[in-house]
């Protein structure tokens, strides 16, 4: 059997195959196991959007209809108002300029750590996965149990190392704090991806007299899209929703949006808009949303590793 | 099928044309690097701007009627040659928590915010706040200011705080529709009045008692019940002298049965409940009676509703009732800088000033920390509060006043635990007495 | 676990240098903040650290608190319900998408929002939701269902259920896209000879399929392991911990006695407490690994692709009877 692999290292079917399948397919009525399968589906589906959809309602009714607390109904009267007030008026302190305050700051902060924690744990992968030196093996069982601590409790002893390096309250600073977080769980994606490729790719290149970097940059890397864009995933969704580290390492003058809108959200004393705090919570989701969609064909085939069909 | 043996590609040669989603994948990466290298270089700080009185400020005043009233801090501080930056952060703890990082981070904020109480005792033990003696001094605090105030932000002889507000923290607000629905006719003078009222509530359908079931709100509805249906008397012995001899007596006993009989009035879907859900059902006259501090003022008016006429409110039982006295404070941290000791000196003079303390108060809702205002311009409950102020005799300093934090915390959870389970009074006072003695 | 073949040392400090990060971040963040947290435990620090030493003193206090043994309680039933229910669903989602329905992509994005939004929202709308007097129950009563009860919220003994039905429909859509990946991973051929063979499709899934998902389920179990023990965000947006102590957890213990009630000696106890647990939890599933490792190293003939347990998804010699030779 000769199955093609394609560009990405993928086995596909042949468009013959999928053709004959599908003609296969065109004429029949839908069998019970399969009017089944779309009725778990779509009522899976419906219950995942039951939160969404109070979300919405409550994000487009004046507060007068909220208060009188019917969840599921529909508003008599829509207002976006609460969408313009979040994104451009709501109060998060003594300005009063809502949640694009902090875009740019997210953005920023997002952008290079994202590339650094993916970029290190597929280096920590791959030299635990086809490197293998003594003892690193040891390092990484730790590198995981340290994934379990709350972050909470390394947050004193943290602030004071970088006082002390002098980057404590400024971007690099928390790029560097979200890096050594994402470790392990980058670590982790990677080194399981790695292990799925078969070694003799990596032991033919060694032959052909590949070094440490070489092989990592011109053949590992190349390989590893999918496994990346399911990093991207899950480093864009985490470092983008954090709150607690980005208040206290980035400083000032680079406060991501998550701040503006715990602002908005969790006033302890004052009164709570409960409509604009929804559609800025809908607000901020649209980034990591959007990454989901755009990736969204690769993040399936993410973290399959079959690299060679046999 | 049999797994073929494999022969891998290639290595690419020195000149490699890798497949087209590696070339993506390489230049994508490459430019991700590019772009975090680049926001990295443009991170660096800018040169700070020569301001006059520059002072940073970390408060938790975000929402919006909380918002227009710091704006009146800063409006005063920027008239009188500063200048405000402001880092509000949500969340009373959080905001507390983060000017502590920055304290120990080196990065200390000008002013945080803190309330009248002990949470900031163990920084002034570590040496990590400066004092305002010197406005103290000139301000006449001690001749100006409640004595439960004094007690909180004057440490060994020396002021470490400048006090902004007086809340209180338990009125007892009613909506007069369902009171009117209930045939009450006059706020309740009593205890059993009050419990009366309830039992009037609960005979025409309505929740007499719109409950919020967070342990904090459960700790509030407590103190308030023991300074009122238990007495001023046993309330110090509780807080101040952490009495638990008097816990474990009989009249502390019939107080707990006491409070307990309160839950009996609230709703079933009570526990979890945010206080301005809570404060939600007193609005749309579904429920009677909240007991709430002055904060509620705000969702009253943010719908709509005026003291007097839709809502009522009450801070206590009788014209003697004891009055709950709590606050705001903002301290200043310790830095090397003495341009930082000017704006920290300036702040505590500004925010004192009997115009600011107007302004504010009026804004906030909150009243002001000395008695000598103008009270017309505030609204009806604040008034009477104001002249409640000027009885010392009324004042009961609020229990962070008077116990740690962490004290506070284990009888909180004392509490919630004897408020939502069925566990005996004998037990839960007991509960209270290890707490009192660890 | 290294294999027994001769290295040059250069590439060996290649490794150990492209290593280095790791092995700092290791040591200087993880075993650093630990070591400190266990210096501090052992002394009375409240609010700021305090060099003293006072003994065992808080760690008595702690397992003589209510409270911590109330949230442990609570985490190992949140952790048994989450991760069943999570990986149950992650699973019937992926299998059943795998079957090439209609609309997969807009399925797929329905599942996965949930992950997009942080708690501090949803949970306050799952708060409402689940709410007896405004949310699903008095609706159901509304529609003439008397007798309909889900109040499940507010009531001591069923509360960590309800927090374990807001935590799957955050997480099991990340699950689903993990399985679903390790799905698409599994050989077409073995479908095709599968078909070819007349095996029905679910026999497929048991026997040949499901086995091979190993390493995704792995992976999964990880991560979902690391967000039981980390719970914290959905208790305080849904419940504060409440009714009374009901859903208190572990890590929510930590944090009130770190920044709230200036008990820093208190948190600390706890947090090495937690470590404990987890690495009590974790060093026998790990040493199984790394035996089972080297029991397959040491075992395949040289040529062969390695059958390693860690695998995701890599192709593997089909079980025996499922198709041709």
């Amino acid at each position: 059997m000769t199955a093609a692999v394609d560009s990405r290292g993928l086995g596909r079917e042949s468009l013959a195959e999928r053709r004959s399948v599908r003609r296969r397919r065109a004429g029949r009525a839908p069998t019970p196991a399969r009017i089944g399968l779309y009725a778990f589906l779509l009522t899976a589906a419906a219950l995942f959007l039951l939160p969404l959809y109070v979300m919405g309602v409550t994000s487009v009714k004046p507060m007068e209809e909220i208060r009188l607390g019917n969840l599921f109904a529909l508003p008599v009267r829509v207002t976006l108002e609460p969408w313009a007030q979040a994104w451009l008026s709501a109060c998060t302190g003594l300005q009063c300029e809502g949640l694009r305050v902090g875009f740019a700051n997210s953005v920023a902060i997002v952008v290079p750590s994202t590339a650094l924690s993916i970029a290190l744990g597929a280096l920590n992968g791959y030299a635990l996965s086809f490197w293998r030196p003594r003892g690193a093996q040891a390092l990484y069982a730790v590198l995981l149990t340290g994934a379990f601590i709350p972050y909470q409790v390394m947050m004193f002893p943290l602030v004071r190392a970088l006082a002390a390096l002098g980057v404590f309250g400024s971007l690099p600073g928390i790029v560097l704090v979200h890096t050594l977080f994402g470790m392990p769980v980058m670590t982790l994606l990677f080194r399981n991806y790695y292990a799925g490729v078969p070694r003799e790719l990596f032991m033919a290149a060694r032959i052909d007299g590949g070094g440490f970097w070489r092989i990592f940059v011109q053949l590992m890397l190349p390989l590893s899209l999918p496994v990346a864009v399911v990093a991207v995933i899950m480093q864009v969704t985490g470092i983008w929703n954090d709150f607690v580290l980005g208040l206290v390492f980035a400083g000032s003058d680079h406060l991501p949006m998550t701040v503006q809108l715990n602002n908005i959200i969790n006033t302890t004393t004052g009164e709570r808009l409960y409509n604009v705090n929804m559609a800025a919570t809908l607000l901020t989701s649209l980034v990591p949303l959007a990454v989901y969609l755009a990736s969204g064909r690769w993040f399936v085939r993410g973290i399959a590793a079959g690299a060679v069909k046999g | 099928m049999t797994q073929a043996a494999i022969t891998p590609p290639p290595l690419p040669a020195p000149r490699p044309a890798p497949a087209r989603p590696g070339r993506r994948a390489a230049g994508l990466t490459l430019e991700l690097l590019a772009l975090a290298l680049l926001a990295l270089a443009g991170a660096a700080p800018a040169p700070a701007l020569a301001q006059a009185n520059r002072a940073e400020v970390i408060h938790w005043w975000t929402s919006g009627g909380e918002s227009a009233a710091v704006k009146e801090l800063a409006k005063a501080y920027t008239a009188a040659g500063g200048t405000w930056v402001d880092a509000a952060i949500a969340g009373g703890e959080q905001a507390r928590s983060t000017a502590i990082n920055r304290m120990v981070g080196g990065t200390p904020p000008t002013a945080a915010q803190f309330n009248t109480s002990r949470q900031f005792l163990d920084l002034i033990d570590s040496g990590m706040l400066n004092d305002v003696d010197a406005v103290a001094a000139h301000e006449g605090w001690d001749k100006l200011l409640p004595a439960s105030i004094l007690g909180a932000i004057r440490v060994k002889g020396h002021y470490y705080a400048v006090p902004v507000d007086i809340h209180m923290p338990a009125w007892f607000w009613y909506s007069k529709a369902a009171f009117a629905k209930a045939g009450i006719a006059a706020e309740p003078k009593t205890v059993d009045e009050f419990f009366a009222a309830l039992d009037k509530l609960k005979a025409v359908g309505l929740v007499p008692l719109a409950f919020g079931g967070q342990p904090w709100q459960e700790k509030i509805a407590f103190y308030a019940w023991l300074a009122h249906a238990g007495g001023p008397e046993m309330y110090l012995r509780l807080y101040r002298d952490k009495d638990a001899a008097m816990v474990q007596g009989a009249p502390f006993k019939a107080f707990l049965a006491s409070f307990k009989r309160l839950k009996n009035y609230v709703d079933a879907g009570s526990p979890n409940r945010n206080w301005n859900d809570a404060t939600a059902m007193v609005i749309s006259g579904k429920a009677g009676v909240q007991i709430m501090g002055d904060w509620a003022k705000g969702e009253f008016a943010a719908a709509h509703q005026s003291a007097g006429k839709d809502f009522g409110c009450f801070p206590g039982f009788g014209p003697h009732s004891p009055y709950l006295v709590a606050g705001d404070v903002f301290v200043f941290p310790k830095t090397a800088d003495p341009a930082q000791r000017k704006s920290q000196q300036l702040m505590a003079t500004v925010f004192t000033e009997p115009a600011t303390q107007d302004a504010f108060s009026n804004s906030k809702g909150t009243i002001p920390i000395s008695t000598d205002v103008d009270v017309q311009a505030l609204d009806p409950c604040a008034q009477i509060g104001v002249a409640i102020m000027k009885d010392a005799a009324r004042q009961l300093p609020s229990p962070e006043m008077l116990v740690s934090p962490d004290l506070e915390g284990a009888l909180q959870d004392v509490v919630t635990k004897f408020w939502n389970t069925n566990e005996s009074v004998d037990d839960a006072a007991r509960a209270i007495a290890a707490a009192l003695k660890s | 676990m290294t294999t027994p073949s001769r290295r040059p040392p250069l590439r060996h400090a290649m490794a150990w240098l492209a290593l280095l990060p790791m092995a700092a971040t290791v040591l200087w963040v993880y075993v650093g903040s630990v070591a400190w947290s266990l210096r501090v435990s052992l002394s009375s620090s409240r609010t700021l650290p305090i060099a003293d030493f006072v003994g065992l003193r808080q760690y008595e206090r702690l397992f003589d608190s209510e409270r911590w043994t109330t949230s442990l309680r609570n985490m190992a039933l949140f952790g048994a319900l989450f991760i069943v229910g999570c990986l149950v669903l992650g699973l019937l989602l992926a299998v059943f998408i795998d079957r090439r329905v209609k609309g997969e992509g807009l399925l797929r994005t329905v599942f996965l929002y949930p992950y997009a939004m942080s708690f501090v929202a949803t949970g306050l709308v799952w708060q409402w939701l689940l709410n007896p007097e405004l949310g699903l129950q008095s609706t159901v009563r509304g529609w003439g269902l008397a007798g309909f009860n889900f109040d499940w919220i507010v009531r001591q003994d069923m509360v960590m259920v309800a927090i374990a039905i807001a935590a799957v429909w955050q997480a099991s859509g990340l699950v689903m896209a993990l399985l679903l990946a390790g799905l698409r991973g599994v050989d077409d051929s073995l479908w095709m000879a599968a078909r070819i063979d007349g095996i029905p499709p679910w026999r497929v899934y048991a026997s040949i399929v499901l086995p091979q998902l190993g390493p995704s389920f792995a992976t999964a179990f990880v991560l979902l392991a690391v967000g039981v023990v980390k719970v914290f965000d959905v208790v305080v947006a849904m419940t504060q911990g409440g009714p009374g102590l009901a859903s208190e957890v572990p890590a929510k213990f930590i944090i009130d006695n770190l920044f709230v009630r200036a008990n820093i000696g208190l948190a600390s106890a706890a947090s090495s407490v937690l470590l404990l647990t987890v690495l009590a939890l974790l060093a026998p599933w790990l040493y199984a690994r790394g035996r089972a490792a080297r029991r397959d190293a040491r075992r395949l003939a040289p040529g062969q692709a390695q059958a390693r347990p860690d695998m995701p998804g890599a192709p593997r010699r089909p079980a025996a009877g499922a198709g041709g030779a």
